[in-house]
């Protein structure tokens, strides 16, 4: 009891200890608080004093303010008053300029109208010009207010009337001396009076008779052009293509017109006024053109040849290649070259115009509406001349003139096939490309974007059809079995071989005729690819600024020749399969299914004697190495490599399938092991790609057949460290493992795999 | 990246001024060209549409009617997965033509393509071919056949989307790669019983 209440009391002051510690420490941090405190009251009373000073001062400025903003309301008020005595003064200035202007003008039209008599008594039409121009520079309603404003009327009219009467009678002076200097071929002449015109305010008479004169001048050029173009003797060098000649002559002469008169244009009739010039002279142009276009397309009678083609490709257009009498392509050749020259300089005398008008147009007139609206004549008037239809017909005549040339070219090609010796592929291969991507390069030269793809489309019809349909024909003719000494039947025929037309028993030929086809297609599939990237480069060259519509249709017709090559590989994969059936599987079938020739239950003796003798495998090997050897030089790198391919996907099913027939012990299995090592040691190392894969089931069937019991499997099965990625399934592995006569089938069945 | 599935090639030939840039415009951009001058060549136009969830591409190649420019247009007809041969409902001689454009599609054209009728500019009250003339005509030649008008925005939509699905619908039947270029005779010959169907 005692101890209890004593513990309850040392308890108790302990608490009150704590408690006083508590207390004690608030004390002083409270101390210290009032402390601080004490420490900021002279601070704050000095503040409270400086504000107290500042009381006055603040009064003062709040009275100051309100008088500032009555000032600056007073202010307000008058500059208001000013600003409108500043109107009014405007205004006053205004009437004081226009009475200015207006007794200026008066003036002027005294001295006008004195000066512009005496000016056309003295011949002096400039003069007289400048007067009347000054005359019509004068606001003319300005003038009959000042009329009506005056009091002395009678004179002013009278100056008004000298005027108009002088300019009437300028402007029929200077037409008809500017007629009568182009009758007299006075140049000087025409071009003095082809500037007064515009002072007298005939901008429009004044483009409309200069640009007739050149034009005169210009039909002159072109007619002398044509004649010395038509009499061009034969022999002429230039003969070909002396109608592009003509044609380059007119445009080169209306280029030089345009560009030397412009400036003159720009100059005394104002710039914007282009337009009006070069329509007058594109009649000159259509008509010209016209004319060349007709009399080329009668000297080289354009009508016949489009004719013949069109004939021959409806007669042929069933089957490819037939044999009718047709124009010889390389007689269009050199026309062709002719007119890809003729449309090309169409298009870029177009072009010329319009970089020259737009430019015009654009510094001359500002005004949005008026502007669209001269663009929008000057692209009809390209539109719409006959020197844009001429440019159509002409591409029109070079694409079926191109389409020909390239189909049957590339027909000659097919047909002239022949082999080098020591080639692996034949001569249409490389011809059938050249034609090809020269018929392309000539289309760009046409520089019409709608010309080169309709070449491109040609091109991938060419290639997708008559190319390779040769060459699957070819295959389709099969790979003759028998027996094969396919480097002897290359060296016989390093000539011509001529497809199709092979004697029945010609094996060596037919095998040789195949195998040149499959490189063939393998070859074309490179040259495919790299024809697309040649003619993109080259196209991006000859047309710059494609827009994305002409980009998309270029690329959608490009992707037609990208698809020859999927064409191709099928070709391909069909021969490989071919060369499968009849080249690969009726060889190495036998050679495999030696292998049930022998015992795989061996004794050591057994053992010993067998790894002495010729074993199975290197016979093998030795004939895979006949059979591979035979190919190595005559297959293209990629086909060859497809047909190890082939070869040993055959030779390991089927060896596969011979295990599967055959029972082993263990000495059996230890062989097999060691012949499936050295099979696939020696097929990789003959590849580039990666061989060892198609071996995995058969390594797998062998190393189960070497295991030294049943249960090594764990320790290439399920979590083992030894475990392995099997291609076999857990009953095949079983299956396998029967195949052993020293396991047990029971122990195998236990087997949890 | 496009994330289309599907790209078709659609050709639409026809006489001069039938309509057809119209048509392709009414449909890429939804306007009627004002002021529509002759198309010049071939022009090229995009448009991706929905096909139950697929994206389909329809790559559309609008060509000149004019003569001079056959010689350009042919050479669409091959690679072209559906062509439109458009007439101007109240212009005869547009419809008496179509005989001569029918043998350029057998000459030209793959066997496969899917072929479609249109009779344009119903919005007219100028009619001079009856519809059960173009109709019989189409029948008889295993087209489509459909009458439209670009102006008033009349089936162009419907045109179009029916060829984009039938496209596809042949798209997937024929997933089988072709391996012989002589087997598909065979498909050609199923295809065209479905040729018969039309679209109105
Ligand atoms: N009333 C009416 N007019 C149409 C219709 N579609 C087109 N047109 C008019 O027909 C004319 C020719 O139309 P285009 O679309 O340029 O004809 P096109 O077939 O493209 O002609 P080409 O390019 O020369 O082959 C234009 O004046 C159009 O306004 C239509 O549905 N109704
Ligand atoms: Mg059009």
């Amino acid at each position: 009891m005692v101890t209890l209440k004593d513990a309850n009391y040392s308890e108790i002051e302990h608490q009150c200890q704590l408690e006083l510690e508590k207390l004690k420490l608030e004390e002083e941090s409270l101390i210290s608080e009032l402390n601080g405190m004490l420490n900021q009251r002279t601070y704050i009373e000095d503040k409270i004093k400086g504000l107290s000073r500042l009381m006055p001062t603040l009064k003062v400025m709040k009275h100051e303010a309100q008088e500032l903003v009555t000032t600056i309301n007073d202010i307000s008020d008058s500059s208001e008053k000013i600003s409108s005595k500043i109107r009014q003064l405007d205004l006053a200035r205004g009437n004081v300029d226009e009475c200015l202007l207006r007794v200026n003008d008066l003036i002027d039209l005294e001295i006008c109208s004195q000066g512009v008599q005496q000016a056309i008594l003295d011949l002096d039409y400039e003069k007289g010009a400048a007067h009347v121009h000054r005359f019509l520079s004068m606001d003319q309603s300005l003038l009959k207010r000042t009329a009506n404003d005056m009091n002395n009327v009678t004179n002013m009219l009278k100056s008004v009337r000298t005027l108009q009467d002088a300019a009437s009678q300028l402007r029929a002076i200077v037409e008809h001396k500017f007629n009568e200097a182009i009758t007299n071929e006075d140049l000087v002449s025409v071009e003095r009076f082809f500037k007064i015109f515009p002072l007298l305010g005939m901008h429009q008479e004044g483009i409309r008779d200069f640009c007739s004169f050149l034009r005169t001048k210009i039909g002159l050029t072109a007619d002398k052009n044509l004649k010395s173009a038509i009499s061009t003797p034969l022999a002429d060098k230039r003969h070909s293509i002396i109608y592009a000649d003509t044609l380059i002559l007119l445009f080169e002469g209306l280029a030089r017109v345009i560009d030397t008169h412009q400036p003159l244009i720009e100059t005394y009739y104002g710039p914007g006024r282009l337009l009006s010039a070069v329509s007058i002279l594109q009649k000159e142009c259509d008509k010209q053109v016209k004319r060349i276009v007709l009399e080329w397309g009668k000297a080289r009678q354009i009508q016949k040849k489009i004719q013949q083609v069109s004939e021959t490709s409806r007669m042929t257009s069933s089957g490819s290649f037939s044999k009718i009498e047709k124009t010889d392509p390389k007689d269009l050749d050199i026309v062709i070259g002719e007119i890809t020259l003729m449309h090309f300089r169409c298009e870029i005398y177009n072009k010329f115009l319009q970089r020259k008008v737009l430019a015009d147009i654009e510094v001359g007139i500002s005004e949005t509406e008026q502007k669209t609206k001269s663009i929008k004549t000057l692209e009809q008037l390209i539109l719409n001349s006959d020197l844009s239809q001429c440019k159509h017909d002409l591409l029109s005549h070079y694409l079926r003139l191109e389409q020909y040339f390239m189909e049957e070219s590339v027909a000659k090609a097919v047909n002239m096939d022949s082999l080098e010796p020591g080639q692996q592929t034949s001569s249409m291969v490389d011809d059938t490309f050249f034609i090809v991507r020269k018929c392309i390069r000539r289309s760009i030269s046409t520089g019409s974007l709608d010309g080169i793809c309709v070449i491109i489309n040609n091109a991938c019809r060419v290639l997708e059809n008559d190319y390779c349909d040769i060459l699957k024909a070819r295959l389709k003719q099969g790979y003759p079995s028998g027996y094969l000494d396919l480097t002897q039947a290359y060296n016989v025929l390093h000539n011509s071989i001529q497809q199709g037309r092979l004697q029945p028993g010609d094996t060596e030929q037919s095998r040789t005729a195949f195998i040149v086809a499959l490189n063939n297609a393998d070859i074309s599939t490179e040259y495919v690819t790299a024809l697309v990237d040649n003619i993109m480069k080259e196209i991006e060259g000859a047309c710059p600024n494609m827009n994305t519509k002409e980009q998309g249709k270029l690329e959608s017709c490009l992707s037609g020749i990208s698809a020859v090559s999927a064409k191709l590989s099928e070709i391909i994969e069909y021969g490989i399969q071919q060369l499968k059936s009849t080249a690969i599987k009726p060889r190495v079938n036998p050679w495999v299914d030696t292998f049930m020739n022998f015992s795989h239950q061996l004794s050591e003796d057994e053992l010993s004697a067998y790894e002495a003798g010729e074993s199975f495998v290197q016979t093998l090997i030795m004939n895979l190495e006949t059979l591979l050897s035979s190919f190595k030089h005559i297959l293209s790198t990629n086909n060859y490599e497809l047909f190890i391919q082939v070869l040993t996907l055959e030779v390991t099913q089927r060896f596969e399938k011979v295990v599967m027939k055959s029972q082993f012990n263990r000495l059996g299995g230890l062989v097999l092991d060691k012949e499936v090592r050295s099979l696939a040691g020696y097929i990789v190392s003959g590849t580039y790609w990666s061989a060892r894969d198609q071996f995995a089931r058969l390594t797998q069937i062998a190393t189960i057949l070497n295991f030294d019991y049943i249960e090594e499997i764990n320790d290439y099965y399920g979590n083992a460290d030894g475990a392995i990625n099997w291609r076999l399934a857990p009953s095949e592995i079983k299956t396998v493992l029967n195949l052993r006569t020293d396991f047990k089938s029971e122990e195998i069945k236990r087997l949890r795999l | 990246m496009d994330d289309y599935k599907f790209l078709f090639k659609v050709v639409l030939v026809g006489n001069a001024g039938v309509g057809k840039t119209c048509l392709v415009r009414r449909f890429t951009q939804g306007l009627f060209p004002p002021g529509q001058g002759a198309t010049i060549g071939v022009d090229f136009m995009i448009k991706t549409v929905d096909v139950g969830n697929e994206k389909v591409k329809l790559q559309i190649w609008d060509t000149a009617g004019q003569e001079r420019f056959r010689s350009i247009t042919q050479s669409y007809y091959r690679s072209a997965h559906a062509l439109i041969l458009v007439y101007d409902i109240s212009c005869q001689p547009t419809f008496d033509c179509l005989p001569d454009w029918l043998r350029e599609i057998e000459e030209y054209a793959s066997s496969k393509v899917l072929r479609v009728l249109v009779g344009n500019k119903i919005d007219r009250d100028d009619r001079e071919i009856p519809i059960q003339v173009g109709e019989e005509f189409a029948e008889r030649h295993n087209m489509y056949f459909l009458e439209t008008s670009a102006k008033e925005s009349d089936n162009v939509e419907r045109l179009f989307m029916q060829i984009a699905e039938d496209l596809m619908k042949q798209a997937r039947m024929t997933n089988v790669p072709r391996y012989d270029p002589n087997s598909y005779n065979v498909d050609s010959s199923s295809q065209e019983s479905s040729c018969c169907s039309r679209l109105t």
